[in-house]
């Protein structure tokens, strides 16, 4: 990572990175013997087999846990590992964990195995983020199998627990300055000690929680999943022989790795690059942090870094280790989809550089219980966004539908309630309804409403009485938000939000942790930017004594009396009382391509369905209904023309005349609006649309494009007063062509700031599109 | 002479099995009627009935019973073919049936599908947004009423669906599992506004928490519904017409049966029906075998499913999964991969490695060997072996071109370096082994060890396989039940099916217990499982309840079904019944994993209330101890890698006691049986096939 001596890679002060190779106590001897000659039809069948075990791995956690956070949030995974912790299979479920098990079992080969050991029949667990965890609730549990004496492979599951102490239920910290505020770090320890749960060391881990039994039964749950994996791996080795399986490992991988190669080489070499913003470090807070995402691509090497990216700062941050989870669960369902997601093969290709002390690869003792809510997840949009820029380069047709926009919730709006529920026993918990985010739009269809994650495969919200059930709530509403995925070409899909009253308890205290309640996230190639979250306490609005007046439930704030207050998305105290409503609503998938490029077909069909209304439709996408709800074609031609107009209109700093070129065969497809025309010295940006010459090849397309610049706080849906919460002046901009007024792209940035330079191609030869 | 009439409606099959008061069973197969799924009951029936050599009046004035097992309610919603259909819940929540609780945009996927994102997207709706109202309303957990129905809004939204020209209103609204008086109302209003639809209320279908599952199966039924109104009523007035007097019994999900009248009013019972009727037939022969374990695989064109039966009784399971709609009701637990006949084979091109599936061919073109293409499948493999006769496939009716299955797969082949009889053997084992990983998840993730299992098998493709899926799991016995008649054993199992209503409560209830009031939930679930059996006239001496309470941890979300003794529960018994959840837990998630610390906790009562029914006699075969061995080909083997001239037998000329020595086929009608080196099977008194791995029939 770095050629700085004083840093050391070690997990303790900066972030583990692995050495290569291991430094590993002479004891352990690995089996790395395979069969060079395996069958292909072996092969096939111990893939399966292998797969199999793993998921069962998960399927028995997830069952033998039964956590609300499991079984909705899905946040656990199991892993199967090689004998050196290098990835073979990660469960289909949250993706972003998948960095941090490895690093945990390679610091376990490097720094345990001369003391206390590493025997057979051995369960190591961890929460530390600097070693092997994406913050201090995800608690990875994982054990070595052993092949007569040799280390074969591992086992790793990491499930998020609901409350491992700290100053705040349920650890999330929306107050902390540093990690000494959270709950305790654990580096890895020998739970399991040949066989048998060590009682001192379950004792000293549960002790800390507020809900020790439950955490007791999880770690049941995550011990139960190794042994059940480990125990059907044996049989498996028993009957094709280690090296037939070990084979098949190493082939995964490498396969894997050929995918991944095949895919790079229809990419040409560039730079993509994506920042996003963070809204207060702490509670009391009022400033803005940016965290910037790079990609560069050269040869047959990928290279993320995050050049660019604030400080580490307050209850913001997370190692880097959390980080590279973020990026790899992108690449896993763009990259290797095809591929059962064995993301070592793309490992060997990738390097990851982050700047230390930055909130993206912070060192101890920053504050990182936040991390996977905040500074993660918007990570993982970032990767996505970037990855997509990347992948539109490609010459592969097939590949280019893997671009996508921003998905929904970038950021998870952390709800933590606490109090004494219905039956007069005090809870700790959060809202798990934010998991029904969105999906982004691609870039040949529409994004799914309410359509989860693109890294989490399959999480399930609960249902309103599955809530009302375990807490002392009664939902008014739960419903998704029409025009919430903005528009686009194609449209990001649409968010959801709800509100409750208090039932059977007096108060309720929420701390918040969350982001995007003034900076949306940004949308894909001139799509629309996604929706804000809204943490909301609607106080004395009665809703007892005016619903039983009225007859009727309401069913959104404007049905609601009393005073709204905004809830800053960092807080700690804000209590509810029984006449007062609290509403959260979370951001949606940002849109793809220019608004006015869409299919007027497409937003009839829109607000047929409710996903937008009549007057949304007209502002963003120009299309006008006539009055039988018809498309009015030529209200919208006109309608189009002239937000057309007003666009080059803004073009008062633009003197020198345009010019134009031809679409020749090598033209190489840059973004949805640009392509590359050209070689070398002679090679310019054009717009697509109307061949007009942007810029050349070697400068930001930006600087030859008409710029609007809008505040923040008129951009989008529910527009907010940015001064609520933040003082940094905050604008968007957007980048038109100055031809005929397509939009290219638009960025949120602070005022003073320059250009983003987005989309940066090395070579001038390559992909033709 | 009484006859018990079994009739099963396929999408592409109608099968009948009758089986008289002697036990004598005839069984008709004829084509599926979609236009009108009536017809093609009464073309079976009377195929039957010409083979007994009697008119169809005679055939059903003499029907004791009439039992249907259908999909006709699954094809209209698989198809998206159903009643335009709207939905009234509670304000603020319309949004519930389209948001799907997210899940909804990969749920049910397989895991090919269930990687690629880009791919995922939500079904079509059910029901389209502008078709669900809203009425102002609220009950909450205890079943208090926050805001009473508001009667004006109620009868705007009945309008305005009335309106918009809707055959059927579906009722959910939160909570009315705990208090359905808002629904009962609203009911009442729609009835008297609007007196023809067809109308649902979701109390009356599920009785589990959950309003997302809750309206989706309120709106399936109402979406099916009139669909099926029409075909059962069909099916009763022109029974009636020729002469039947008796009920009709219709199939459901569990694996029991419900009078029509029922059927009608609630056809999400029967939504999945498919494989129940197989199930339940297994689980009859099974007993009567004298097998208590059972693993029963059902392995046709286009998929593999399998079901479990445990100490006597059939594993169940509480959410069913259709189209990436989910909704929870009681239900045999049948899972399924979309391994076929019809599945694909292919050459992945990084890897060089062969798969299998999921991509299928389906009946048309169907596999190389149908001659309509050039798309190889297992089928095409097997044929290659030579485990097929290109003469008598599907009892004749599609002679299978074998050339044209080694044309298909030769690129194959040329792609991996190998020769075709190595890829088809590939494909057979990498296939068998995708069945076999299914039945170890079935059993060894429950607990279960399957060598403690025999396997059933049967569908057309299944015996094919099913020795060599069987070894790989260590079981020892394969049974094929009733050979001759096992092409029609899903109408042949509607016959083995008793009445079955499953009445449940959920309420999560905590420690310290309160006895009493378990005992009464018990008794007033019993109280309306009587009454209803009364309704469907079912004698006293038949009738049999069983008491279940689901039970979990503390704040686990997950609940295991624990049998609770008959009769009135004491403290004793109680602590039995936390002993006996303890020791199921431990079986499913290992030694060790139960923390009576954490708190035990009641989820859910469930009461099935039983009308047992009159089984079939099996027949009983003469012993025929004359083997007919129809001729002999060359087949390839695995153990010795090579092809083999091998005997043919015919299935329906083996008398009783006859042994068959492996390697050997044995061809029935509408399947083909495998016997390889490693088996020996022989035919049991009532016609089964039962065959013996590594070691000699008894």
């Amino acid at each position: 990572m770095s050629a700085d001596t004083e840093i050391k890679w070690d997990g303790k002060t900066y972030p583990y990175v692995p050495s290569d190779p291991l430094h590993v106590d002479p004891t352990i001897t690995f089996h790395d013997a395979i069969d060079r000659d395996l069958e292909p039809i072996a092969f096939e069948v111990i893939r399966y087999a292998m797969w199999n075990i793993n998921v069962e791995q998960g399927n028995t956690l997830l069952r033998v846990s039964g956590s609300p956070i499991a079984a909705y949030g899905h946040d656990f995974n199991p892993c199967l590992l090689d004998e050196k912790g290098n990835f073979v299979f990660f469960g289909p479920f949250l993706q972003y964990l998948s960095s941090a098990s490895g690093s945990a079992v390679k610091w376990t080969l490097e720094y345990r195995s001369a003391n206390p050991g590493i025997q057979d029949g051995d369960i190591f667990l961890t929460n530390d983020p600097w070693v092997g965890a994406t913050h201090q609730t995800d608690v990875c549990v994982y054990a070595p199998l052993f092949w007569e004496g040799q280390l074969f492979c591992w086992f790793a599951n990491t499930l998020h627990q609901w409350d491992v102490g700290g100053t705040t239920p349920g650890s999330f910290n929306p107050i902390s300055q540093d990690v000494f505020w959270e709950a305790g770090c654990i580096p890895p320890v020998k739970i399991v000690e040949q066989g048998i749960l060590r009682k001192d060391l379950e004792e000293e881990y549960i002790r800390r929680s507020r809900m020790p039994e439950l955490v007791a039964l999880d770690l049941r749950a995550q011990i139960t999943a190794c042994n059940v994996a480990r125990e059907r791996m044996q049989q498996l080795i028993g009957k094709y022989g280690p090296e037939a399986v070990k084979g098949t490992m190493k082939k995964l991988q490498d396969n894997s790795e050929t995918a991944f190669l095949n895919r790079l080489e229809t990419i040409p070499d560039g730079v993509w690059t994506e920042q996003s913003w963070i809204e207060l470090n702490r509670a009391g807070d009022r400033s803005v942090y940016r965290n910037v995402l790079r990609l560069t691509k050269s040869g047959n090497k990928l290279i993320f870094d995050n050049e660019g990216t604030d400080p580490q700062i307050g209850s913001i941050n997370c190692a880097s280790i959390a980080w590279k989870g973020a990026i790899a669960s992108m690449i896993s369902a763009q990259m290797l989809f095809d591929q059962m997601f064995v993301i070592e093969g793309a490992y060997r290709h990738i390097d990851f550089k982050p700047v230390p002390g930055t909130i993206t690869c912070a060192t101890f003792p920053a504050g990182v219980i936040n991390a996977p809510p905040t500074v993660l997840l918007q990570t993982i949009g970032l990767a996505g966004l970037i990855i997509s820029r990347m992948l539109y380069c490609s010459s592969d047709d097939e590949l280019r539908k893997e671009v996508q926009s921003c998905m929904g919730n970038l950021m998870y709006p952390i709800d933590a309630m606490a109090g004494i529920d219905q039956r007069g026993r005090p809870y700790a918990s959060f809202l798990l309804d934010p998991v029904g985010a969105a999906l982004g739009a691609l870039s040949w269809r529409d994004g799914v409403n309410t359509g989860g994650w693109p890294w989490d495969l399959q999480s399930t919200m609960p249902n309103v009485e599955d809530n009302e059930l375990f807490y002392p709530l009664l939902y008014l509403w739960r419903k998704e938000i029409p025009n919430s995925g903005g528009s686009g070409k194609f449209r990001g899909g649409n968010s959801a939000e709800l509100a409750f009253v208090l039932n059977d308890t007096e108060s309720m205290t929420h701390y918040t942790t969350g982001g995007h309640t003034i900076i949306p996230g940004a949308g894909l190639f001139g799509g629309d930017p996604t929706s804000r979250t809204r943490f909301m306490l609607i106080k004395d609005a009665k809703v007892r004594e005016t619903a039983a007046g009225d007859a009727r439930m309401p069913g959104s704030l404007d049905e609601l009396g009393g005073e709204r207050l905004h809830i800053a998305p960092k807080t700690g105290d804000v209590v509810q009382g029984v006449d007062d409503v609290f509403s959260l609503a979370w951001t949606s998938a940002s849109g793809y391509g220019d608004p006015l490029e869409r299919n007027p077909d497409r937003v009839v069909r829109d607000i047929a369905d409710a996903n937008m209304t009549a007057a949304w439709a007209r502002e963003r996408t120009g299309v006008c209904l006539n009055e039988q709800g018809a498309l009015d074609r030529e209200k919208t031609d006109d309608l189009r023309s002239k937000l057309v107009a007003q666009r080059l209109a803004a073009a008062n700093d633009r003197q020198a005349a345009l010019e134009s070129r031809p679409e020749t065969v090598s033209d190489r497809v840059v973004s949805e609006g640009l392509a590359l025309v050209g070689a070398d010295d002679d090679a310019v940006y054009v717009c697509r649309k109307c061949r007009t010459v942007i810029q050349r090849a070697d400068k930001n397309y930006k600087s030859g494009c008409i710029k609007r610049t809008t505040a923040v706080q008129e951009v989008g849906l529910a527009p907010i007063d940015p001064r609520l919460f933040i003082d940094d002046k905050m604008v968007y901009r957007e980048y038109f062509c100055p031809g005929c007024g397509l939009l290219f792209q638009g960025d949120f940035t602070r005022m003073e700031d320059a250009d983003i330079w987005d989309i940066r191609l090395f070579s001038t030869t390559g992909n033709t599109g | 002479m009484k006859y018990y009439c079994g009739v099963d409606t396929g999408g592409t099959f109608t099968d009948c099995a009758i089986i008289d008061e002697t036990g004598a069973i005839t069984i008709a197969k004829r084509p599926s009627t979609p236009d009108d799924y009536s017809v093609g009951v009464f073309d079976a029936l009377g195929a039957c009935a010409g083979r007994l050599g009697i008119a169809i009046e005679d055939l059903l004035v003499n029907t004791e019973h009439l039992f249907l097992g259908t999909t006709v309610g699954t094809n209209a919603l698989l198809q998206m073919k159903g009643a335009r259909t709207g939905l009234i819940t509670t304000r603020g929540h319309k949004d519930s049936l389209l948001i799907m609780r997210s899940a909804g945009r990969s749920i049910g996927l397989p895991i090919e599908q269930l990687l690629h994102v880009s791919r995922h997207q939500k079904p079509t709706p059910l029901i389209p947004r502008k078709l669900i109202k809203e009425v102002s309303e609220r009950i909450d957990w205890k079943g208090d009423v926050f805001l009473n129905l508001n009667e004006n809004e109620a009868e705007e939204a009945i309008q305005s669906l009335v309106e918009e020209g809707v055959d059927a209103i579906g009722i959910c609204l939160l909570w009315s599992i705990v208090n359905p008086d808002h629904e009962k109302l609203l009911k009442d209003m729609v009835g008297r506004i609007a007196p023809d639809l067809f109308i649902s209320c979701s109390h009356e279908l599920i009785a589990k928490r959950g309003e997302y599952e809750r309206t989706v199966g309120t709106a399936i039924n109402c979406f099916i519904g009139p669909v099926m109104k029409s075909y059962i009523e069909k099916v009763e007035s022109k029974a009636a017409s020729l002469g039947f007097a008796k009920q009709i019994l219709v199939l459901q999900i569990t694996g029991g049966v419900a009078p029509a009248a029922e059927i009608v009013r609630s056809p999400l019972y029967t939504i999945s029906s498919g494989p129940s009727a197989g199930v339940t037939g297994s689980s009859f022969l099974a007993d009567t075998m004298g097998y208590d374990n059972a693993i029963i695989t059902d392995m046709g064109g286009t998929s593999f499913e399998t079901g479990i039966i445990y100490d006597g009784q059939p594993l169940t399971a509480s959410e069913t999964v259709i189209n990436q709609y989910v909704f929870s009701m009681p239900r045999l637990d049948v899972e399924s991969i979309g391994s076929g006949g019809g599945s694909v084979l292919w050459v992945e091109p990084i890897s060089g490695t062969l798969k299998v599936g999921p991509e299928s061919a389906g009946a048309d073109p169907g596999p190389a060997c149908y001659g309509n293409g050039l798309m190889p499948t297992v089928t095409d493999a097997n044929l290659v072996l030579g485990y097929l006769n290109p003469d008598n496939f599907l009892g004749g009716k599609i002679h299978l071109d074998r050339d044209k299955s080694v044309e298909a797969i030769r690129p194959l082949a040329k792609q991996m370096g190998l020769d075709v009889l190595e890829v088809a053997a590939g494909a057979v084992r990498i296939v068998e082994t995708k069945m076999a990983e299914l039945i170890r998840q079935m059993t060894l993730q429950r607990g279960l060890d399957p060598r403690d299992f025999v396997l059933f098998s049967y569908g057309g493709a299944g015996p094919t396989h099913a020795c060599e899926y069987a070894r790989e799991l260590g079981i020892r016995h394969v049974v094929i039940p009733l050979g001759t008649i096992s092409s029609t054993w899903s109408a042949f199992g509607t016959l083995c099916a008793d009445i079955l209503h499953v009445y449940e409560k959920s309420e999560l209830l905590s420690p310290p217990f309160d006895l009493e009031y378990i005992n009464r939930t018990f008794e007033e679930l019993e109280s309306k499982g009587l009454q209803q059996l009364e309704e469907d006239g079912v004698e006293r001496n038949r009738i049999e309840f069983r008491r279940f309470l689901e039970m979990k941890y503390k704040m686990q979300i997950h609940q295991l079904e624990v049998p609770v003794p008959s009769g009135l529960l004491d403290a004793a018994g109680l602590e039995q019944v936390l002993v006996r959840f303890e020791e199921i837990y431990e079986s499913f998630y290992g030694k060790g994993s139960a923390y009576r610390e954490a708190g035990v906790e009641i989820g859910l009562f469930k009461v099935n209330a039983v009308g047992r029914m009159v089984k079939p006699q099996l027949p009983e075969l003469g012993v025929d101890e004359e083997s007919l061995v129809t001729g002999s080909r060359e087949i390839f083997w695995r153990d010795g890698d090579e092809l083999r001239d091998t005997p043919i037998y015919s299935g329906t000329a083996l008398g009783t006691g006859v042994v068959v020595s492996g390697p050997a086929v044995v061809e029935y009608p509408e399947t083909t049986v495998v016997v390889p080196p490693f088996a020996e099977g022989v035919v049991d008194r009532s016609g089964s096939f039962v065959i013996e791995l590594d070691g000699k029939v008894a």
